[in-house]
């Protein structure tokens, strides 16, 4: 149920239950949208809204908090995970042109995060916390510090052959 | 709450209640604190820091808008330091603001223009920031600009506070924008198109839609009226130039929890210029509607009234003022007939509503509402809906008693669903066992109700409350004035706007009833107002007089046009027994005139005199001290016509004569979907 394919109709069963896990309890609305990214891979605006509208809270209500976090996507993101750093530390260490190279190499325009065949996101973070390793780029969850342009690279192109 | 606490603010002596704002202390001694994101009544948010004043003995700068008075206090409001600060944050402001101040609808009355002004800030001092966000102006009342935005929140409380919860923020920082769930246009987004967001706005952010070269607000006359489109006859300010209305916005006082109007009350006047509009008096000539003088037009009307005599009636909405009212009593005198009767019927009855009390809704801690389904969404009584909501979330508990789940149901603290008469008995008995005060008659009145756990519990907040308020529907309202007897006021909301005035002023009929009326009981009827019958009853001779031009007028023998409540001076007591003036705001279109005045001529074509209906006597009528006594726990029979019917039909021309038919359109395309 990952990717661009999500339909309502089919994941009400799958929000039905993680309604059922949370009900009740004060305060939920972070974890209960934690648990319907984890499924989805992202926050489906439907999804979303049903939650909402079972939950009898406001959508914009839900619609604030998912963009307030930027742990929350609402858009659906890809198979391989890119974020570069781009805080004060990496950014005088020459993020920006890492983060150019990534971009040429996946074909992404300047507003695009995601590749069209949804292999790659590329996001932008202000800060991972590891300045000393800086630039830093954390490719699906592994950090790779004092990232050279061609060291990352040559993961994407791991990456690619992967599937 | 006496004024205890005494401080000084700006070398002024202030006395102040305890828990009172600084920023209210001052306004109350005439000081005004800077602010743009301050809404009195509401808890503060304290997004703007602008009022930030110094407190002697303070480490730092407060916030006016979330410090509350001490005894000995002493503040200063305009120090170097804090000009200094407030500039600041000007500054900052204005870095992400258009600088476009000479063409700018809000010119004048914006508030960020204001304060840049006073503190001599031309333009930032930081580099310009802009997100390119785009305006929202795809519907024809409400147009957004997140360009002019400077996130105060004010839009976002406001609505979420009534209850409408349509804007919330997205993201944050400097980079967030007010938007709708997933961002939709307003249309999409179950937004009511109120307005309240518009009033709020202190800048050019959200403003009416049609506001572009209609002129700045400085060059408006600003009337203070009343609305009588329904039963909520919410307070309004009318602004007018050029002998035209450019805008209505709400009337109400800053901080009260009735500030709402309903977009029927801010955007219906368009219906004034209406294709459909009456302009020119009509009389039927060989089945066909022609044009006529007024001279001719009201001698075939008397010369028919005459005729029929006491087979002669009048027919009304309650939606006109008091003075239209006592005239068409005046005028039936002299035609010799005592059918006279109004909407008012088809769902109360005279007593109920003259019996009705006062209540103060923004001091009510605990709101009962009793077969009443107020509704925003459905435009029925919007204002009550929004009100209560406001009230509850500003403390106040809320009881709900219906025979059926209503929208209402969700922002109450306790739903009682069933018979609506037993569960209030129900209240009152649970309510006496918890120790309210009562009378050996009271008591023993309600010794037989079944109490429900739910009731239990109402009747201990019932019991608990210092200024409980029963809102009910005029059928319930002699049950809900049962529990009055032992505290708090009880309150009949009618549908329409002055259908308590129109009960105090006596129009209600001698003889045949409106239901008679209207199915052809009569020789010749008379119609005024828009009333809810679209096809002519047997009558031999049939008046319309009506601002437009409705089914029923085209198939009249004489068509009088009438002025709308905003081209006609008077008076109208709403709901809660407060009267209201109702200023001529703009001149009739054409040759239409009010309906009291036609009503005076009419009697003069008659040979008869009435005299131009005076405040005094409006007054005198209203004088009736409300009584209130012990009646049985029955909700009322005969009076079965929704709120919402009413509503809708009375309000036929203004809602298809003015972009209001949007609204139709919008609910009938999600609906679709």
């Amino acid at each position: 149920m990952r990717g661009k394919d999500f339909s309502v109709e089919q994941a009400a069963g799958t929000l039905e239950s993680l309604y059922e896990k949370y009900r009740g309890e004060k305060g939920a609305v972070i974890p209960l949208l934690q648990d319907v990214q984890e499924e989805f891979g992202y926050l489906p605006e439907e999804a979303v809204n049903w939650i909402a509208d079972r939950l009898e809270v406001p959508r914009s209500f839900f619609f604030g908090v998912a963009t307030f976090y930027a742990q929350f996507h609402l858009a659906p993101r890809g198979k391989n995970i890119i974020t570069a750093c781009s805080g004060t530390a990496c950014h005088v260490k020459g993020s920006e042109r890492i983060i150019n190279f990534i971009k040429r190499d996946l074909g992404l325009t300047d507003k695009q995060e995601t590749t069209e065949d949804m292999g790659f996101t590329l996001e932008k973070v202000n800060c991972v916390g590891v300045c000393s390793i800086s630039p830093v780029v954390i490719i699906n969850k592994k950090v790779h510090g004092k990232a050279a342009p061609a060291k990352i690279l040559k993961e994407i192109k791991l990456l690619k052959k992967k599937k | 709450m006496s004024d205890n606490v005494k401080l000084t603010i700006d070398g002024k002596e202030v006395q102040v209640s305890e828990g009172t704002y600084i920023i209210d202390a001052a306004e109350a001694a005439g000081i005004h604190i800077p602010n743009l994101c301050y809404l009195k009544g509401m808890k503060a948010v304290g997004a703007c820091r602008l009022c930030l004043v110094e407190v002697e003995g303070g480490k730092g700068p407060v916030i006016a808008c979330n410090a509350k008075v001490k005894d000995g206090m002493v503040v200063s409001t305009n120090t170097e330091r804090i000009q200094e600060a407030r500039r600041f944050v000007i500054d900052l402001i204005v870095s992400m603001h258009p600088l476009d101040c000479m063409t700018c609808t809000k010119a004048g009355v914006c508030a960020l223009q204001k304060y840049a002004y006073d503190l001599e800030v031309a333009e930032s001092s930081f580099t310009r920031k802009q997100f390119g966000y785009e305006p929202d102006t795809a519907n024809s009342f409400i147009k957004r600009d997140p360009e002019y935005c400077i996130l105060c929140s004010k839009c976002v409380r406001v609505c979420k506070e009534q209850g409408t919860n349509v804007l919330e923020f997205m993201g944050r920082g400097v980079g967030a924008k007010v938007i709708t769930a997933d961002d939709k246009p307003l249309q999409e987004s179950g937004c009511t198109f109120c307005g309240s967001c518009v009033d709020a706005c202190p800048v050019n952010a959200l403003l009416d839609a049609d506001r572009w070269r209609k002129g700045r607000e400085w060059e408006y006359e600003n009337v203070k009226s009343a609305c009588l489109l329904c039963g909520n006859g919410c307070d309004i300010t009318v602004g007018t130039k050029d002998g035209k209305i450019q805008k209505i916005s709400a009337g109400q006082a800053e901080g009260s929890a009735e500030k709402y109007i309903c977009a029927y009350g801010r955007f219906g006047f368009d219906c004034i210029e209406a294709e459909t509009r009456l302009t020119a008096p009509m009389k039927k000539v060989s089945g066909k509607l022609k044009e006529t003088t007024w001279a001719d037009a009201l001698g075939i009307v008397a010369e028919n009234l005459k005729k029929a005599g006491k087979d002669a009636g009048f027919i009304s909405v309650a939606g006109i003022q008091n003075e239209d009212a006592l005239a068409l009593k005046a005028l039936a005198k002299i035609v010799k007939t005592k059918n006279y009767d109004t909407t008012m019927s088809l769902y109360a009855d005279a007593e109920t509503l003259v019996n009705s009390q006062a209540a103060d809704i923004d001091s009510a801690d605990l709101i009962i509402l009793a077969g009443l389904a107020p509704s925003q969404w459905e435009r029925v009584l919007p204002q009550l809906d929004a009100t209560v909501r406001r009230r509850a979330a500003r403390g106040a508990k809320l009881v709900v008693i219906n025979s059926s789940e209503a929208r209402i149901s969700e922002a109450a603290t306790i739903n009682l669903i069933g018979d609506e008469a037993a569960s209030l008995k129900a209240v009152l008995k649970a309510a006496i066992g918890k120790g309210l005060k009562a009378d050996k008659k009271l008591a023993d009145a309600v010794k037989d109700a079944t109490v429900t756990e739910e009731a239990e519990q109402a009747g201990e907040m019932f019991a608990g409350a210092a200024s409980p308020v029963i809102f009910a529907s005029p059928s319930l309202f002699d049950a809900a004035a049962n529990l009055s007897l032992a505290k708090g006021s009880a309150v009949a909301v009618p549908a329409e706007s002055n259908a308590k005035g129109v009960a105090l002023m006596g129009l209600t009929t001698g003889g045949t009833t409106y239901k008679e009326m209207a199915s052809g009981a009569l020789k010749a009827l008379y119609a005024v107002g828009e009333v809810p019958l679209s096809k002519r009853p047997k009558v031999d001779f049939l008046v319309v007089q009506n601002s437009h031009l409705t089914e029923l007028a085209g198939q009249a023998d004489v068509v009088l046009p009438s002025a709308t409540f905003l081209e006609s001076a008077g008076t109208m007591i709403d709901y809660l027994g407060r009267l209201k003036y109702l200023p001529k705001a703009i001149e009739p279109q054409g040759e239409a005139k009010a309906h009291k005045d036609i009503f005076i001529q009419l009697a003069k074509a008659m040979g008869g005199t009435i005299k131009k209906p005076t405040e005094a006597e409006v007054k005198k009528a209203a004088k009736v001290k409300a009584k209130t006594s012990l009646k049985p726990f029955e909700a009322k029979k005969g009076f079965d016509v929704s709120p919402g019917e009413i509503i809708e039909s009375v309000n036929a021309s203004v809602i298809s004569g003015s972009r209001l038919i949007m609204l139709k359109e919008m609910a009938a395309a999600t609906a679709g979907k």
